[in-house]
Formats: structure tokens, sequence, C-alpha cells
């Protein structure tokens, strides 16, 4: 898996990873890790281990799941925050996080196909994205395409995807970390209030069960946002998810089973969740606050 | 001559941002896993893939989520100028547990896995000093590494209701 690049340069100054995703943090102080990097560090004493960085699934990998579970014929759009609330978001906090909330109904509309509301929507990110300073990764052109596969769902997902990711990487090589991290922190609150618009409390829902997993995806995400916590825009959302974080913490944890799949590799271990009715509905009503306080919808 | 340091300066930190701009996205271009008969058999990209800047000796860990019910693929992908011995260990972020480490594959680049429960994992590349010693015609520098993550639902055996 070599690659040669003929225009190969040479960074002297660049002595070890530089670029941050979802935020890097120093090792020492990570909890999580401690053993494993002592273990690290007898094995191999002049290697150097320099960040841990946060990683955060994208909104449309929880609403392919969704689709592929069971929602394929869902069309429903009423609960996506309307494209008409553009005008509300007048200062950065909000326009940041209603990018990553409206990148995700994007999204949601080129998953479940439903075309015209995928178009309404892209003009609403491209607006948004143009004020939050990404207007290079969402050009023109990327309209044509969009207005040129409303009949190919694959596509449709491909091209907002690229949209999500351009946008993602373009904060990223401007170091705007902190508007980042307000749009990953909305794409990811508005893809679970999506998630659980459309499921039911069923304890064996596959829905349900991804949700009660988002645990996991939103210690990342605090620890994500902690980086920038210096922001005052950071801070309020961070303390909104850590407010949330204490009712994931009360769901239940059991033993997984053990897999008789034979022809995978299967990394055993681990603990699965088991969300009660109760959790479910505090969890579910909290995102819907979070989430309205940023579409400033009721 | 205090131009040419200034210009040398400017000269360095653009090169270093330009390859910091060209590593970001580094592991869609080069990373991507070709199969004998073409297409990807249903692998989705995975925001949680990553690319950065390493030199030889360096170590760098990302903390990613991944699902029960889901299958996974990894491929670590590097430039020639570090060398292709490339190291990647997978551990239990909660419990430090080592769950699988490629040098125990002859530095594989590739794994595919499903998980027993949803978890957080630590996946922790390392480009080994001496890479390169075998060629000493190729330089000590940095270079772009990739970490692709690729996943798609595990397909049901049997019947089943969806």
């Amino acid at each position: 898996m070599m690659i040669k690049r003929k225009h190969f340069l040479i960074a002297p100054l660049a002595l070890t990873l530089v670029l941050a995703s979802c935020g890097g943090d120093k090792t020492e102080g990570d909890d999580d890790m401690s053993a494993g990097v002592d273990t690290l560090k007898t094995e191999t004493q002049t290697e150097q281990v320099t960040e841990t960085f946060f990683q955060v699934p994208s909104p449309g990998e929880m609403l392919t799941f969704i689709k592929m579970v069971g929602g394929k014929n869902n069309k429903n759009v009423s609960f996506l925050n309307s494209a008409d609330n553009q005008k509300n978001y007048t200062d950065n906090k909000t326009k940041a996080l209603n990018f990553g909330i409206y990148s995700c109904d994007l999204s949601y509309c080129s998953i479940f196909e439903i075309g015209s509301e995928a178009l309404k929507y892209f003009k609403v990110v491209k607006q948004l994205g143009d004020q939050i300073g990404v207007s290079s990764a969402i050009q023109p052109a990327v309209l044509k395409r969009l207005e040129g596969n409303l009949g190919n769902p694959d596509s449709l997902s491909v091209i907002t995807d690229d949209v999500y990711f351009s946008s993602f990487e373009a904060l990223e090589a401007s170091k705007q970390g902190p508007t980042l991290s307000l749009v990953v922190a909305g794409g990811w609150i508005e893809s679970l209030y999506i998630a659980t618009s459309l499921a039911k409390y069923d304890a064996k829902s596959p829905v349900v069960e991804r949700l009660a997993d988002q645990k996991y995806t939103l210690d990342n995400l605090i620890e994500f946002l902690k980086k920038y916590e210096s922001d005052a825009s950071v801070a309020g959302v961070l303390a909104q998810f850590t407010d949330l974080q204490s009712d994931f913490a009360k769901i239940g944890e059991k033993d997984a089973v053990a897999s008789t799949d034979k022809t995978k590799n299967v990394l055993g271990g681990g603990k699965e969740l088991a969300i009660t009715a109760d959790q479910y509905k505090a969890i579910v009503d909290k995102i819907k606050a979070i989430r309205n306080s940023y579409t400033l919808t009721k | 001559m205090k131009k040419i340091l200034f210009s040398l300066f400017i000269l360095s930190t653009v090169l270093m941002y330009s390859q910091a701009s060209v590593c970001g996205q580094f592991h869609r271009k080069y990373c991507v896993v070709e199969t004998k008969r073409g297409g990807n058999g249903g692998w989705l990209y995975n925001a949680q893939s990553k690319s950065g800047l390493f030199n030889q000796g360096s170590t760098s860990k990302i903390r990613c989520v991944i699902y029960k019910g889901m299958d996974y693929r990894i491929n670590v992908c590097c430039e020639t100028a570090i060398g292709d011995k490339l190291t990647y260990k997978i551990f239990d972020a909660r419990t430090s547990e080592l769950l699988y480490d490629n040098s125990t594959a002859q530095n594989e680049p590739l794994f595919e896995f499903q998980s027993t429960a949803s978890r957080q994992l630590i996946i922790e590349v390392t480009v080994p000093n001496g890479a390169t010693s075998q060629d000493k015609h190729k330089p000590m520098e940095a270079a772009c590494v990739g970490l692709l993550i690729e996943h798609k639902v595990t397909e049901r055996q049997g019947f089943s209701q969806y």
C-alpha cells in the first residue's frame, strides 16, 4: 500500500502529525488509554505518541442505517428544520450549528430519495456555507450535479456526503476549529432528532439500539468540543451535551454475547447497552430540547 | 541576507501547510482498496477516516466508534518516503485491551472485522524507526499516512425481516 508522489515536499519543520480532524488532545491525561500507552512505551522506547484525535461518525451513517433496517419507504419531512428558518440565523453560532443541521437534513433527503427537498436544502446549505467560510467547498457545479442525479439516490448521497466532507475539510484547513465543532455538533444532534422522530421505543429495535450506542459517539464529541471550550459558543454547546451525557450514563450494560461466526474476524468482549423506555424518553426529550434551542423552534 | 532568510522561512511555512493540506484527504485518494471484480463490495466511506503527516518513529492515535451489526474495513497506506512497514494496533478504548496488532500479520495494511458490541476503539498508527533503512537513497523525512475506514451493514444469514 505504498504510494509514490512526484511532488513530495521536504518538510523538516513537520516533526509529527500536524493535521487535526476531530479534536486532538495530548495523550497525557487521556485516562481511557493510559494503560495502553504505558504498554507502548515499554515496547518501543524511541517512539513518541503525539496526540489522540476524537472522531465522530457522519450524520449520514446513522441515516443510512435507519434506511437499511426498515425505513426504505419513508418520505416524511415534517420534522426537518424548515428551510424558511434560515433567515433567523444571524449570529455565527446559530449559523454554524444550523449549517450542520441543514447538512444533515440534506443528507436525509438524499438518502431517502426526496429529491425536490434535497435541492431546497442544498440551497440553504450553500447560503449558510458561504457565510461561515466554506464557500470554496460548495461550488455551484454541485447544484448541477444534484439536479442531474435526482433520480439516482446513490449518487445523490455521494454528492451530499461530499458537500459535508468538503466543508469539514475546508474548516479544518482554515483552522476554524470552533466553527467546525459547532457544525459537527449540529449535524450529530439533528441525526438523533430525525432518528427519534422516526423510531418508537422498542427494546429490540435496531434504531433504538443504535440510539443507545450514541453514548459512545457523544463521549467522543464532547472530547472534541473540549478542545475549543475557550470559545463561549462552544462552551455553551458543551454544557448542553455534558448534560445529555448524564442521561446516556444511566443506560444499563451487560456483557456482549460471543460470536459464533468463524468466517470473520470478530473483536470480542465489550458491553451491550440496554436502554429502558423511561431512559429512552428522557434522552429523546433532551435531544429535542437541545435541537430546538439551535433551530430556534418549538 | 535577511531577505533570503525571510524568504526561506516563508517558503518552509508554505511548504508545511501545503503538505498538511495534501495530507487532508490523502486516505481518500490513495488508500482505496482495489477489488478483483471491480466495485467496492458495498463498502461505504466512514467519516472517522484520517490522514496526517508522520516522520519515522512517530505514532498517532484516533479514538473512533464502531457499531454492532456492522462490518468494518481498515486500510492504512503511506508514501514511499517513510517505507512500507506501518504498524497499527487496535485497542478497546475503555479497557485498553489490545484487540488487534497488524505486526502479527506481516504488517498487512488491510483488516476486515466486526465487533460483538458497539464500542470505542483506539487505533494507534506507528511509522517505525528505520523503516527505510534498506534503501539508503531515500531521505528520512516526513510523509503522509492515511487511515481509511469503511463500513457496511452486516449481511444477515438466513431469512430476515428486513
